[in-house]
């Protein structure tokens, strides 16, 4: 860490940055504070030189003017160099990001012949190949060949849509089967690196709400301090005192905000940066500026609180079956499924040491594939294959039977096909009516109430028993989710499963409220409802259907690898695509408002001192009464005001990593955090400048008569 | 026996604010008053009369506009009323001069009552009577009107913030009246004249005769002490017999001048949240507490104090005027200590320890509004108040809410000086108490509090036109603004969640209290130092 901060502080170009910000013009819009100092650095330059300006103000020696006035420009190049590190931070992180974002390569068709591009590169009218398998590179009709397009991470729709000659196709779905050539049709959408790098420039990057009221409230108190400063100059001349007007510069540099009016660029940038390091890209700050505000977060179950991929964790037999049952004719209705949760439930059959006896027939069976009118998915063969093998008989009584062999044997001797099918209990109990339906009903809400969620399993019109299949909780999911709730966080589970299922999934991972049988339009309205209620909504998505959602959530955040339509609505996108870091988001919004709202603090405690420092050296030859308050008992006046005001400028150094790092956030309710900030840089920032003040007035003195 | 007078002032204004607490918070919801059928009755007469629609609903710009109207149409009665009282009844005295007319129109408009001119001597019973009572009424209600205005912000979403004429009436007839009434009548029993006419004529102990002024006394003096006017009959004001003769009248003033002012923290607490009124008059108190302490910390007198009151009776006296921003006096300026003075100076400098009826409770919104804002971002959180969000333009409204008064105190003063107008009243050359008196003049103009040093001898076109202006500013470029905060609150959706900051408990007045302190003394320290501090 110390070796790469070395590094960039020796970057050039960072330092040429902090010498360009110190241009008044560049000041007097970005930073009022910033600018008065600099003023003040001209005005008391111009003193040194001129000291014969007027008599009546100026009595102090010439070296003590230059000496000011080099303290004053270094204040405000230490605010610029703040600003100037931050920023290129984030540019290297930036530069480093842009690997991670998702580049399509395309096959372009040039002369008939493909070469490959990227797919930023093609511009309208250009034509490309994509082969099965194949991400669409951008929005397009179909200029020849035929394919299925699987559209699903677009639309939802699960089946693949068939697509031909003029066709439109949309940009980041999949061909699924055979090539197709396309004419794109749309520009390339600004990368949202581009949009991020537009909030670290500082030309480009627009003030958030927070950093607006509070560069007013800087600036008013910046011009009450002028005042101040500025009638003082009158009243102590009226009443007799010396007064000098680099003092007073002194006095009002001093008072005014400079450590937070010169840190607030880096603390913003900072906060982009350190998202940026978690692999979050950010597209407006005002997204990380809600985050820390967040008080909702709406979080899909699947892929942010769960694996995202139920696994079968039990066989429920029937209560005229043995386990041994229901296992062997799952393991057959599952044998040609190979999704995870078919090959789970072979798995699991495999660990009980369970294969059924009819092996041979499962293997030549006809797969019976899962369709959206059915919802059912399992095998199918006949009898007839069962004819001439006759080492099965052998093999069949030389194995204790089971009832679901004997009735599957039974089944083939009458020359009845044999259906072994798996589904929900709905969809099976349509199709199998010999059951004990109550049982079955009763034994299927004991597995939602565990949170599993049943599957029933028939042979042909006779139901066995129940596969009970769970999502796995994801690592820490319960421990993260505790801290969002200590913060004061409500958390919302979107889920489609029932109720039952839903409630214990939120139990077990310290949900806060669920929303069971949710549909994809559900999640908007939900944002909508709890942002009438006054909550800062978060949330998460990736699919098209999310993206409206995402839109009008205050923080939205789009995984990398979900659709353009998502990453374009949401303000953040995670190339990790890791949706439960809408968490670390949330925090690290805390942190920055913490971190502004610290150094505000901390530097209008610091005047308390400051005015203790500098009001005696200003008075005290003048009026021994003031001597009550030399509390601090300064070697000289000079020293005073010099001490006082090195101890301004090496604050914001000082200051800096606290800026970039963000001020610490622990999960606890928002008063502890209250006061023990209140007492780390309230009470600190008007103990610590005492000190400070003080020990550079006991260096200068060794230097001074 | 001090313990036992200063509990009774603050057990006496508190108890009273309890209930007119409750009564105001009726009268600022519209709740049912006792005798509403009458009084309803008598209103909507009032109400015909001017042809008003009780029903009509103002924004923020048509109620400032409506307070703006009224106050400029009395004052310019009042000023009419000052310039031809020559040729007014009731013992006519020489019309004043425009710039002290404009001056004392201005003044007591503003609720301020800086008073150039010796009551007594300058005025005649018609412009006493009509013209400043009058004008007494009107202010104070004016200002308790705006905070009606101010807190219905907080309260009703995109209604309006009230009828001003409505409001006013009600003040007037149903707050303002009965309670001066029946104070003033208390008066009356404790030794304080009313009659109509200018002088009595007495035969004095050696057998001569003497003529001494009186007048309507009792009927100005228990509303200058309520609606925290505090420009008194006489130029002595209420060091004089004839306004407070006794202990127990100087215990009742007090009391008078604290139960508005105190009673709007508890209507606040009943409509918003007990505990967050009972903060806020915590912290009042807290500040009111401090300038009591600076103020007993050091003996004042002998000399300018009365000694029918003493060091303590006056000190707590002139305290709890310039804390309510009365600016009553029963006691001279140079007579008070310089802690006092101090003690003084916060109250008008922060213009909400209790500050003064209505305005008070203002300014300490914005004060909280302010301290949210500076230290609610270290939690982690958009500050808000009342579950809304603080937004860029509420900061700068309150920011220059906070940013005019000093610069209406300061930059003054500096041309008080450069224009040689200072040191033609206070001397060549300037000393910090000469300095004092200066920056309390501004201050005390700023703060429409009214008590003054410089008093007759200001009396030339210079003090009187600035210090006119200066009353006019501070006393409606902060109304606006802040009515202008409310209007953009109203218009926000009530919220169901929890201020991340709550805005009530030990911690928030603690935080509050301080940070009022800490705001204030970075803005005004180094004037003290230069000012009462160093006499």
């Amino acid at each position: 860490m110390a070796t790469k901060l070395k590094q960039s502080i020796f970057d050039k170009r960072m330092l040429k940055d902090s010498v360009t910000k110190l241009s008044p013009l560049y000041l007097s819009k970005k930073s009022p504070v910033m600018f008065t100092v600099e003023v003040g650095f001209f005005l008391v330059l111009a003193i040194g030189f001129l000291p014969n300006m007027s008599l009546e103000f100026v009595n102090e020696n010439r070296i003590f003017y230059i000496e000011t006035a080099i303290i004053l420009i270094v204040t405000v190049w230490f605010a610029t160099f703040s600003e100037a590190l931050s920023e290129s931070q984030a540019r290297a992180k930036v530069d480093s990001l842009k690997n991670l974002e998702k580049e399509v390569l395309a096959k372009k068709l040039v002369d008939g012949k493909e070469v490959l591009v990227k797919s930023t590169s093609l511009i309208v009218g250009d034509r490309v190949r994509v082969y099965a398998g194949e991400i669409i590179p951008r929005d397009g009709i179909v200029h020849e060949g035929k394919a299925f397009v699987d559209e699903s991470m677009m639309t939802g729709e699960s089946n693949p849509v068939f697509k031909e000659k003029d066709n439109p196709v949309l940009g980041g779905t999949k061909v699924a089967n055979d090539s197709i050539v396309i004419e794109i049709t749309s520009e390339a959408g600004k990368s949202f690196l581009d949009e991020m790098v537009g909030l670290i420039e500082s030309a480009k990057r627009p003030k958030t709400k927070n950093e607006i009221a509070l560069t007013i409230l800087l600036a008013g108190l910046s011009i009450i301090f002028i005042t101040v400063v500025g009638t003082m100059l009158f009243f102590g001349y009226y009443l007799g005192y010396h007064m000098d007007i680099s003092v007073l510069f002194a006095l009002l540099v001093a008072l005014m905000p400079t450590t937070i009016g010169g840190l607030l660029p880096a603390i913003g940038v900072a906060g982009i940066n350190r998202l940026a390091r978690d692999n979050i890209v950010v597209k407006s700050g005002k997204g990380i500026e809600a985050a820390g505000d967040c008080d909702v977060l709406i979080l899909d179950k699947t892929g942010t609180i769960t694996e995202g991929a139920r696994r079968a964790i039990a066989f429920v037999p029937m209560e005229k079956f043995t386990e041994h049952d229901i296992a062997e004719a799952a393991y057959a209705a599952s044998f040609s499924d190979h999704t995870h949760e078919g090959t789970s439930i072979i798995e699991l059959a495999n660990e009980k040491k369970i294969e059924p006896p009819f092996l041979m027939e499962i293997m030549t069976a006809k797969p019976v594939e899962f369709s959206s009118e059915t919802r059912l998915s399992g095998i199918e063969f006949s009898p007839k294959k069962k004819v001439s093998t006759t080492q099965e008989q052998v093999s069949k009584s030389s194995l204790p039977r089971t009832r679901v062999s004997a009735k599957v044997e039974d089944l083939e001797e009458s020359n009845v096909p044999v259906k072994i099918l798996k589904g929900s209990v709905e969809a099976i109990l349509k199709i199998a009516t010999n059951v004990n339906e109550p049982e079955l009903r009763w034994k299927a809400q004991e597995i939602s109430k565990n949170g599993g969620t049943p599957l029933a399993v028939a042979v042909n019109d006779e139901i066995i028993g129940l596969i009970s299949l769970k999502d796995t909780l994801k690592k820490d999911i319960r421990t993260k989710l505790e801290e969002v709730r200590v913060s004061g966080i409500t958390t919302v589970m979107i889920t489609g499963d029932n109720q039952i299922t839903a409630q214990v999934i939120a139990k077990e991972a310290n949900i806060d409220q669920i929303m069971a049988e949710a549909k994809p339009t559900d999640k908007l309205n939900r944002v909508v409802e709890e942002q009438l209620k006054g909550h800062v909504v978060g949330m998460i998505g990736d699919g098209t259907n999310d993206a409206p959602a995402l839109a009008k959530a205050d923080v939205g955040l789009a995984m990398n690898r979900g659709t353009a339509a998502a990453r374009e609505a949401a303000n953040m996108v995670d190339l990790d695509s890791d949706p439960s870091k809408i968490i670390r988001v949330v925090k690290l919004g805390k942190q920055l408002l913490m971190t502004r709202g610290a150094i505000t603090t901390f530097s209008i405690a610091n005047d308390v001192a400051k005015y203790f420092a500098i009001l005696p050296a200003m008075f005290m030859k003048d009026n021994p009464k003031m001597e009550i308050l030399n509390i601090m008992q300064l070697h000289s006046p000079e020293s005073a005001v010099l001490s006082t005001l090195i101890f301004n400028a090496i604050v914001i150094p000082m200051l800096i990593p606290l800026s970039l790092k963000g001020v610490k956030y622990k999960p606890e309710l928002p008063e502890k955090t209250f006061i023990k900030n209140m007492m780390i840089y309230g009470l600190g920032g008007v103990v610590f400048p005492f000190a400070g003040i003080k020990a550079i007035d006991l260096l200068l003195s060794v230097f001074m008569r | 026996m001090d313990i036992v007078i200063l509990l009774v002032v603050l057990v006496g204004s508190l108890g009273l604010s309890v209930i007119f607490g409750r009564y105001l918070a009726r009268m600022i919801v519209y709740e049912k008053r006792p005798l509403e059928k009458t009084l309803g009755k008598i209103e909507n007469g009032f109400y015909k009369i001017i042809g008003v629609d009780k029903y009509e609903q103002m924004t923020w710009k048509q109620y400032f506009l409506a307070i703006v109207v009224t106050n400029v149409i009395a004052a310019g009665f009042l000023m009419a009323v000052l310039l031809y009282q020559n040729s007014l009844p009731l013992s006519p005295r020489p019309g004043l001069s425009l710039d002290l007319a404009f001056n004392t129109a201005a003044s007591f408009v503003t609720n301020t009552n800086l008073q150039h001119y010796a009551g007594e001597q300058q005025l005649s019973i018609f412009s006493q009577m009509v013209g400043l009572i009058f004008m007494m009424f009107v202010a104070p209600a004016s200002g308790i009107a705006a905070a009606f205005a101010f807190i219905r912000g907080f309260i009703r979403k995109e209604f309006g913030l009230g009828n001003f004429y409505v409001d006013f009436t009600r003040i007037i007839i149903t707050l303002l009246l009965p309670i001066s009434f029946f104070s003033a009548l208390l008066l009356l029993f404790l030794g304080v004249p009313q009659t109509l006419d200018s002088t009595i004529t007495i035969g004095t102990l050696q057998g001569g005769s003497q003529t001494i002024p009186i007048g309507p006394v009792a009927a100005l003096e228990s509303i200058k002490e309520l609606g925290s006017n505090g420009g008194g009959f006489f130029y002595a004001n209420s060091s004089h017999p004839f306004e407070n003769p006794t202990g127990i009248s100087n215990v009742f003033e007090c009391i008078l001048m604290l139960v508005i002012p105190l009673s709007f923290p508890i209507a606040y607490g009943h409509l918003l949240g007990k505990g967050r009124g009972i903060s806020i008059l915590a912290a009042m108190l807290i500040g009111f507490g401090v300038m009591l302490a600076l103020g007993l910390s050091e003996q004042s007198g002998p000399t300018g104090l009365e000694t029918r009151f003493g060091s303590f009776g006056s000190t707590l006296f002139m305290e709890s005027s310039v804390a309510t921003n009365t600016g009553a006096a029963n006691a001279a300026l140079t007579g008070m200590s310089p802690n006092a003075v101090i003690g003084f100076f916060l109250g008008m400098f922060v213009q909400a320890i209790p500050g003064a009826d209505g305005t008070g409770m203002m300014m300490m919104i914005i004060f909280v509004v302010l301290t949210l804002f500076l230290v609610g971002l270290m939690v982690g959180k958009t500050p808000e108040f009342m579950s809304m969000k603080i937004n860029p333009r509420d900061v700068k409204l309150a920011a220059f809410v906070f940013l005019i008064h000093p610069a209406l105190i300061l930059i003054p003063s500096v041309m008080a000086y450069t224009t040689e107008n200072a040191q033609s009243v206070l001397g060549e050359h300037t000393t910090p108490a000469t300095f004092t008196q200066v920056l309390y003049e501004y201050s005390s103009a700023s703060a429409n509090n009214g008590s003054d040093y410089l008093g007759t001898s200001a009396n030339t076109p210079f003090w009187n036109w600035s210090t006119a202006w200066i009353m006019l500013l501070g006393r409606y470029a902060p109304i606006g603004l802040m009515l202008a905060v409310a209007g953009s609150f109203t218009l926000r959706d009530r919220k169901e969640v929890v201020e991340p900051i709550k805005t009530s408990g030990f911690l928030f007045v603690g935080v509050l209290s301080v940070m009022v302190f800490i705001l204030t003394a970075l803005t005004f320290f180094p004037f003290l130092a230069m000012g009462p501090f160093s006499i």
